[in-house]
């Protein structure tokens, strides 16, 4: 199971980071699955009300960030991003 | 002079009154910082050059008589809130190099204010945990005894007011994380109401929990920086239209008649007796002020722990999904595909806790698992919510403790990461809520470390908070910490 939850989160751990973390997990999922013992049902419709949330602003046009900011904190060539060979 | 003394309104009065200049204050909290930081570990990164342009800047407003409030005042920033051209760690190897190509909505509105940024201060990585012991590169301590840690996630904010290396801090809170801390160093701290302040430019951890807040000497100080941080943001879709209050309008206005309501689970086992007896003591101070106490229940607190973490881990494995090692942030040097690199930056660039919450997350949102955990956190959100609001039928604020014990030892808790989230019982519930929160200290303990109440209000009434924060600080007397020469 550990190793399936860290291949979803792109991480990878040594035989004794995940003997560690297999057994942190447990504890913890005991913690969580306290959730179990009471029986309530989530109202999708209920936090749709919640008007506050998602107050869209107008579409205006504005200017998009300098492209040497945006790569100042990359490994890039000639204004685009380096990356490992990616197609054969 | 006495820097541990000032305050935001005292400041102003001298800086005004051109009893001091902003230079002569600036250098006075670097020279703090050198004497006592190094011990302390307040800061990950100290800004003396740009603090002391900063100085020039705003004595030139004061010299011409434009000062805002916060014109000229020396504020410390938690290291995860964006800043142009300065490095923004989230005190994590993945980020050690990061300068934001922008500011934080946060920052611009204090920067317009003239503000001295004084650095940017330790946290928790990436702002996950009660303690700042996983910092990546400052593991802060407590000003009220070395030994101690400062609580977290913004524990190097709390420390560096507490310890007189700012005037007052920003800070973040997810699950507690600005209440926590200043409960812990002995200073008051305002966790606003979801939506109040604009995240746009804080680094996220769980979206639909995280809110910035300021942390002071007291409360008065904590309502000229909201006035000055809250409203309206176009880069932050979340965050209210609703009129920015003026937040020190209510300060020094009696209490008498309205109501505080203590739900009996938060002063029931599990709570230390000297944080419990401190609390009902304040609770006693109140009625004493003419304020009416009224006995209410939260059922579902004892499942808040476990809903806040699904939710908050749920987010959190979602919202760092985007490090890569590509667009900006820590590159492995081995992986020859791009599914390795990506694998091996994450893998050396995360610390233990954030990767058991990644890990977390993506157990609760899996296929299979998401209804029994995610889908019934999402359930109990609005049953706490629902909760919450059926007490603020009866009353104006609730009074808990912040904590269920004071400040621990170092290297305690540490290794037991759900010691460490149980911890949390007193906080999370008002993030769950989306409330508005304040916490301030209301004793010490037999050891000698602060105690800390809060008082949570109704949405977007952290007037009222304030108000009663304030109250109870005008007859308090604070214990000194270290570092007070």
């Amino acid at each position: 199971m550990i190793a399936y939850l860290a291949e979803l989160g792109k991480l990878h751990f040594t035989p004794d980071e995940m003997e560690t973390m297999a057994r942190e997990m447990t504890n913890i999922i005991e913690i969580m699955d306290t959730v179990k013992e009471i029986d309530v049902v989530y109202d999708t419709e209920a936090d749709n009300k919640n008007v506050y949330l998602n107050d869209l602003r107008e579409d205006v046009k504005a200017d998009s960030f300098p492209t040497e900011k945006i790569l100042q904190n990359a490994v890039q060539d000639e204004n685009c991003f380096v990356v490992p060979k990616v197609v054969e | 002079m006495d820097f541990t003394q000032f305050t935001i309104e005292k400041l102003r009065q001298m800086l005004d009154a051109k009893e001091i200049s902003t230079k002569e204050l600036t250098q006075g909290f670097l020279d703090r910082i050198t004497r006592y930081d190094d011990e302390l570990q307040s800061y990950i990164t100290v800004t003396s050059e740009r603090a002391l342009k900063d100085a020039e800047v705003a004595q030139k407003e004061i010299n011409k008589g434009n000062a805002g409030m916060l014109c000229g005042i020396p504020l410390a920033i938690k290291d995860n809130i964006c800043t142009d051209g300065v490095r923004t760690t989230c005190a994590s190897k993945m980020l050690e190099d990061f300068i934001p190509p922008y500011n934080a909505t946060v920052m611009e509105k204090l920067e317009a204010q003239h503000i001295i940024m004084l650095g940017k201060t330790s946290m928790d990585e990436f702002a996950m945990g009660g303690s700042t012991q996983t910092s990546a590169f400052a593991k802060t301590k407590n000003p009220y005894n070395t030994a101690c840690v400062p609580g977290g996630s913004s524990g190097g904010s709390a420390a560096s007011v507490s310890a007189s290396l700012a005037v007052a801090a920003i800070g973040s809170d997810t699950g507690g994380s600005i209440r926590q801390p200043a409960a812990f160093c002995g200073v008051t701290g305002l966790k606003p109401t979801y939506g109040r302040v604009s995240r746009y430019g804080l680094v996220a951890f769980a979206s639909s929990l995280d809110q910035i807040g300021p942390i002071a000497k007291n409360a008065r100080d904590c309502a000229w920086i909201l006035s000055t941080i809250a409203g309206y943001d176009p880069h932050d879709g979340t965050v209210s239209k609703r009129g920015v209050d003026d937040y020190t309008a209510k300060l020094g206005k009696s209490i008498k008649g309205l109501k505080i309501a203590l739900p009996k689970e938060f002063f029931s086992e599990g709570i230390d007796k000297e944080i419990r007896d401190a609390v009902l003591k304040a609770a006693e101070t109140y009625q004493t002020m003419g304020a009416q106490l009224v006995e209410c229940s939260m059922p579902s607190l004892k499942y808040a722990v476990a809903a806040y973490y699904l939710i908050a881990s749920a987010e959190a494995s979602s919202n760092l999904s985007r490090y890569d090692g590509i667009k900006y942030g820590y590159r492995s040097k081995v992986g020859d595909t791009f599914q390795e690199l990506i694998c091996n930056s994450r893998s050396e660039g995360f610390g233990n806790e954030v990767k058991r919450r990644i890990l977390l997350g993506n157990y609760a949102l899996s296929s299979g698992y998401y209804d029994a955990y995610y889908g019934k956190a999402l359930a109990l959100k609005q049953k706490i919510s629902a909760e919450y609001a059926q007490i603020f039928e009866n009353c104006d604020v609730i009074l808990t403790p912040t904590i269920p014990s004071v400040a621990y030892g170092i290297n305690e808790n540490i290794s037991d990461p759900v010691k460490m989230y149980q911890a949390d019982i007193c906080t999370v519930t008002v993030n769950i809520a989306s409330l508005p929160a304040i916490s301030t200290p209301c004793g010490y303990s037999s050891s000698g470390m602060p105690i800390g109440m809060s008082l949570v209000g109704k949405q977007f009434d952290e007037s009222t908070i304030l108000q009663f924060a304030d109250a109870f600080e005008q007859q308090f007397t604070s214990n000194a910490p270290m570092f007070s020469k």
